[in-house]
């Protein structure tokens, strides 16, 4: 059988990336993602797996870490996200976290199940502040604080990239519209429509 | 009323699921009066104004099962565990008395 050829298309059926004064919305379509479980007892494994591979070292508290090319963003108790700019080399970062964590972790590639977007600017606050219950502000959440939470009840990920500031959020893919649709009514004060 | 998850730190209630006594445990189903302990563990409580442990699960956060020590008559929240330290801790007591 012929192998199909799918272009790629974006989570985001009307989010376009887009600057504004306040509020920049980029939205992340050339991401490579997987997840990361470690298998029971085998966390520290995985983190010396990890720590050969690429220099960094995972977060056990809401953290994310970035080492060359490659961020890592922690998904709860000993389970982590991978995340890399899948780039013109159409590099697959489960496969190549597969070899590195056999037998210690399941590795589950999550690029097409999840939509992200990075907001930036200086209102970001105020519009992520109307559907998202963390305190963002810099005293209490600060670059690379990672937060499982949601957004008027659709469930994200969202980490800080940096003191900007940006913000980087994750969904399941399927959500991805509904959030749109939240955040541009969140942010219309300050974009307008 | 707020969490402080072990994993996530606090948050509000919209983020957790309330799943009940923390205090009764499972019986086992070959026991000859299996029936009347498991209509005790399912259905008998004291239902006792005061300190009481339950379990909550973080499900819009890091999905971890809690053992959530609450007075319930003022909704002050006592102490937070996680469910499987808990249980681990009960494991383990069960078999050192055994
Ligand atoms: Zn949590």
């Amino acid at each position: 059988m012929a192998k199909s050829t799918l272009a790629a298309q974006s989570a985001f059926t009307d989010l376009k990336t887009s600057k504004h004064a306040a509020l920049t919305i980029e939205v992340l379509d050339d991401l490579t993602m997987a997840s990361i479980a470690s298998s029971k007892g085998r966390a520290e494994e995985v983190k010396a797996a990890i720590r050969a591979a690429y220099g960094v070292e995972l977060p056990t508290t809401p953290e994310r870490v970035t080492g060359k090319g490659i961020a890592f963003i922690w998904h709860g108790p000993d389970q982590w996200m991978a995340i890399a700019d899948r780039g013109a080399g159409m590099r697959d970062i489960e496969v190549e976290l597969k070899p590195v964590l056999a037998g210690i972790a399941a590795v589950v590639d999550q690029s097409d199940g999840r939509a992200v977007v990075r907001l930036s600017g200086p209102r970001v606050r105020d519009v992520l502040a109307k559907g998202v219950g963390i305190d963002l502000d810099p005293r209490a959440f600060k670059s690379n604080g990672v937060a499982i939470t949601h957004a008027s009840h659709i469930g994200i990920v969202l980490w800080q990239v940096n003191d900007a500031p940006a913000y980087e959020i994750a969904m399941f893919r399927s959500f991805a519209d509904s959030f749109a649709t939240w955040l541009t009514h969140s942010a219309a004060e300050f974009i307008g429509h | 009323m707020r969490i402080n998850c072990p994993c996530c730190g606090e948050r509000g209630i919209d983020e957790f699921s309330y799943y009940g006594d923390a205090t009764v445990t499972r019986p086992d189903l070959t026991s000859p009066t299996a029936m009347a302990e498991f209509v005790a563990y399912a259905f008998e409580r004291a239902n006792i104004p005061g300190p009481h442990r339950e379990l909550w699960y973080h499900a819009a956060g890091c999905h971890l099962w809690l053992v959530v020590t609450r007075n319930i008559a003022t909704h002050e929240i006592l102490s937070v565990e996680s469910a499987r330290d808990v249980a681990l801790a009960r494991n383990a007591n069960a078999k050192g008395s055994a």
